[in-house]
């Protein structure tokens, strides 16, 4: 069973969706208790191979039983082991949070709901764990068509802002699907590994060139970097509360693993650093997006929409992380994945249980929250702290890997982005504290002898996700020296 | 490929694609578009893709002209689009001018057309055209890659049709009970126009003797798959247009007699679970997924090479399945609004 893990943990969501609609036709309320289940399963056997990957190295996988470059071949190595892991602990998490929301937001729509949910949860697993190029295109449509249904899922601006990021996502996707097919008319390969065997073999032409050109620019796009992020604030703010919780912390992470991916395992460090010596220019984008995050984000007075643009400022950490092209950057960059992944739910989650109890998420109606939702609040801090960067919780960690690796390539503009970024979360996120602990609840104001009435918590199936991120955001921080050691470094000293 | 043919086939391309865009009234960008799916059609055609020819003919050229008809008629016939400003346009001009330099840049590194020795011809296909019959028993080649080689794909793609379907059923279906005699619904009827009903003897007739020849054939293109061009996606698309027309030409009541709504949901899961299934069987008898050549274990009287061809029969029918039912579904739920009373 456990050398089958790879394939159920794709095949075990991809079944429960269609379970979950079939039963969904007669049993709406069972489909919420599937899902869970479903990523209980999940979550277990990406743990699993976790472990197995850290004990005997990367597990390959060859659907069909047809070998590497004839069949399809999902490749796990200690990079997406990791990322795995978080992207189904992140839904497990998500799936349990959603119970209530859910059943305010949508009403008849669960069991839909749910199907598109465990189908995207199974189309960003199957993306990073595949080492097949053409078959991350196919799990990419896969995770885009439902994450473009499950925003539209939404009433109101929800389906102009899905409209965009629907073509926006799309052109993206076409760009990426063009470089495949300059890859194939170089090598005649889908295969990644065979792909970077046989570029490195050739002398490199203008198509190869335009084969990378093409793959990353899609990839820019469905992550957000800077010029490329219009669709992004409005399509996470207008979103049903779960919706976000979910896509907000996955979707533009395992873009950025893509990324990574292309650049360690088709094209090779020596190309890209190299030959083309574009680093400078990228890390400069990266540069603008930290800072036009930070800017932006500056002047919301809404919460769920200040967070959606530190997102397009977390983006330029780890584009820019990655490419200072030093094993300091590499490692913060995918360090970041996982950190900004936790990071980011535990946030939103934060604010999901802020909008499901208040209403809205404007900053004026934080009055008092303190003392109304104490349990959010606490999350919420951490979660802040964390996106602040202070020890332990693992924003720090991320941050300290990346600053030294700005530091090692003297890439100054980049580290003084980093700590200007800190600087601004530090500030915009103490603005909150200040009108949530020190401005008093408008209606209580006249008598204060009513502490007991003014408690009014979201339900327990929200709270524990919540507490539980913030408790993984403490421990992955503590347990760094460990993730960086066993999966970082020899993913990263597999190229370098 | 006969260049000259092929060149004007490729300028009539640019033309249709320029006109769709241009015309300003709706309906009319639809039918040009439909066009322009059927030039590219006879582009693929020329250039040996036979399969790709047929689905682009099925899919672009038919069901998603239908498609796009019935969204015009539930929606608005004329194009509002607010015109961009200067400095978009020339932004734009400068983006699609880099890009095409690009792609221009590369043509000097682009293989002769039908080069053996390219590597796109050389490396892979060459290995899945000597091998492909004694792997799979299977001597149309493109169906052996598709469902056996990158059966792995071809489930997604399934996949990927189901969640067509489930999306735009769950943004669009509007529940009767939830909007009698409430505000909205009346706003409602006033948006959204309604239709006569036309009762064409004319009509009735043709599509009734045309229905049965076509649901025929579909089955032969999802049978013969292995043989000749076709298979399950060519042959669910055909027999969901069949459904379709049967839609369009009599009213909702009597198609939604032959396949309900809840039938919908469930056949379109099913024909994924098909697929999916087969290869969970291969799981439990020991092979990896999709392994089909373990199947032999419980098909009677088949060699394990003989069961991948069975198998590859058995996800092709699960892929006309998926694909038929949403076809048919996406169809209803667009020209009715989501109410699934009335349409076209």
């Amino acid at each position: 069973m456990i050398d089958q893990a790879p394939a159920l943990i794709v095949v075990i969501p991809l079944l429960a969706a269609l379970f979950i609609t079939v039963i969904g036709v007669y049993k709406p309320r069972l489909s919420w208790i599937l899902t869970v289940l479903t990523f209980v399963i999940t979550s277990i056997f990406t743990i699993i191979t976790l472990k197995q990957v850290v004990v005997i190295g990367p597990v390959y996988y060859m659907f069909g039983n047809w070998p590497a470059p004839f069949g399809i071949e999902f490749v796990i190595d200690h990079l997406n082991a990791l990322i795995i892991a978080m992207i189904s602990i992140v839904a497990l998490l998500v799936a349990i949070y959603s119970k209530h929301d859910v059943k305010k937001e949508l009403g008849d729509k669960i069991p839909h709901f749910y199907s598109l949910f465990t189908l995207l949860v199974t189309g960003l697993l199957g993306i990073t764990m595949t080492g097949d190029a053409f078959n991350l295109y196919v799990l990419l449509e896969v995770s885009a068509l439902t994450s473009y249904a499950l925003l539209a899922l939404s009433k109101g601006r929800a389906y102009i802002a899905t409209f965009n990021y629907l073509i926006m996502g799309t052109i993206g996707a076409c760009f990426y699907l063009l470089g495949v097919g300059y890859l194939l008319i170089n090598t005649g390969s889908l295969n990644m590994a065979d792909i970077a065997t046989i570029i490195n073999a050739n002398t490199y032409s203008y198509a190869v060139l335009a084969a990378f050109l093409f793959i990353m620019i899609g990839m820019w796009t469905k992550m957000a970097l800077f010029p490329l992020h219009g669709w992004l604030p409005n399509v996470y703010t207008y979103a049903p509360t779960s919706t976000s919780c979910l896509l907000a912390p996955l979707m533009t992470k395992v873009s950025v693993y893509v990324m990574l991916r292309m650049m360690t395992s088709v094209f090779n460090y020596d190309y890209i650093f190299n030959v083309l010596q574009w680093q400078q220019v990228i890390v400069a984008l990266a540069v603008l997006a930290i800072l036009a995050g930070s800017i932006l984000a500056f002047r919301q007075d809404n919460l769920k929409r200040m967070l959606t643009y530190l997102i397009v400022a977390e983006i330029g950490y780890m584009v820019g992380g990655a490419w200072l092209g030093n094993v300091n950057g590499f490692t913060g960059a995918s360090y970041h994945i996982i950190a900004d992944g936790f990071m980011t739910l535990c946030l939103f989650l934060a604010i999901g249980c802020i909008i499901y109890k208040i209403g809205d998420s404007s900053l004026a109606s934080m009055k008092g929250i303190f003392k109304k939702m104490p349990l959010t609040m606490v999350g919420f801090l951490i979660g802040a702290f964390s996106m602040i960067g202070i020890p332990p919780t693992c924003g720090f960690f991320s941050k300290w890997y990346l600053l030294s690796g700005a530091y090692e390539a003297g890439a100054w503009p980049f580290f003084v982005a980093l700590l200007v970024s800190s600087l601004v979360n530090a500030i915009l996120f103490f603005r909150i504290i200040e009108v949530g602990y020190f401005h008093a609840l408008p209606e209580e104001e006249p008598n204060h002898n009513h502490p007991k009435h003014k408690r009014d918590e979201a339900p327990l199936s929200m709270i524990i996700p919540l507490l539980t991120t913030a408790g993984l955001l403490i421990g992955i921080g503590i347990y760094t020296a460990d993730i960086v050691t066993y999966l970082i470094r020899p993913f990263i000293n597999t190229f370098l | 490929m006969i260049i000259g043919f092929d060149v004007i086939c490729l300028c009539l391309i640019l033309l249709c694609a320029i006109l769709a865009l241009y015309i300003k009234d709706l309906m009319g960008a639809v039918i040009v578009f439909g066009a322009y799916s059927f030039l590219m059609c006879i582009v693929w055609a020329c250039n040996a893709a036979i399969d790709v020819a047929f689905t682009e003919a099925a899919v672009g050229a038919g069901v998603g002209t239908v498609f796009l008809v019935s969204t015009v008629y539930s929606t608005t016939r004329v194009d509002s689009f607010k015109k961009n400003r200067f400095i978009t346009q020339l932004l734009m001009f400068f983006v699609v001018c880099i890009v095409g330099s690009l792609l221009l840049l590369t043509v000097t590194d682009l293989p002769e057309w039908g080069d053996g020795n390219a590597p796109a011809n050389a490396h892979l296909s060459s290995y899945y055209l000597e091998n492909s019959i004694d792997d799979t028993h299977v001597p149309n080649v493109v169906t052996s890659v598709l469902a056996d080689y990158r059966g792995f794909d071809t489930m997604l793609e399934t996949c990927v049709v189901f969640i067509a379907f489930i999306a735009i059923f769950a943004i669009l279906r509007v529940r009767k009970s939830r909007t009698n005699n409430d505000e909205t619904s009346k706003i409602f009827e006033l948006l959204v126009p309604s239709y006569q009903k036309v009762d064409s003897v004319i009509i009735k007739t043709a599509s009734h003797l045309m229905i049965p020849f076509m649901q025929l054939f579909a089955l032969y293109v999802v049978a013969h798959g292995h043989y000749s061009p076709g298979g399950g996606f060519q042959g669910g698309v055909i027999l969901g247009a069949s459904l379709i027309l049967l839609a369009i030409s009599y009213d909702f009541k009597k198609s939604l007699n032959y396949l309900s709504e809840k039938k919908v949901i469930l056949l379109v899961a099913l024909g994924v679970l098909i697929y999916a299934g087969i290869g969970v069987i291969c799981l439990f008898l020991g092979g990896n997924f999709l392994d089909y050549s373990v199947l032999s274990k419980i098909l009677p009287a088949t060699d394990s090479i003989m069961a991948r061809s069975h198998a590859m029969l058995g996800v092709e029918i699960g892929v006309a399945l998926t694909v038929m039912v949403s076809m048919y579904g996406i169809y209803l739920c667009l020209s009715s609004n989501g109410r699934f009373d009335k349409g076209l």
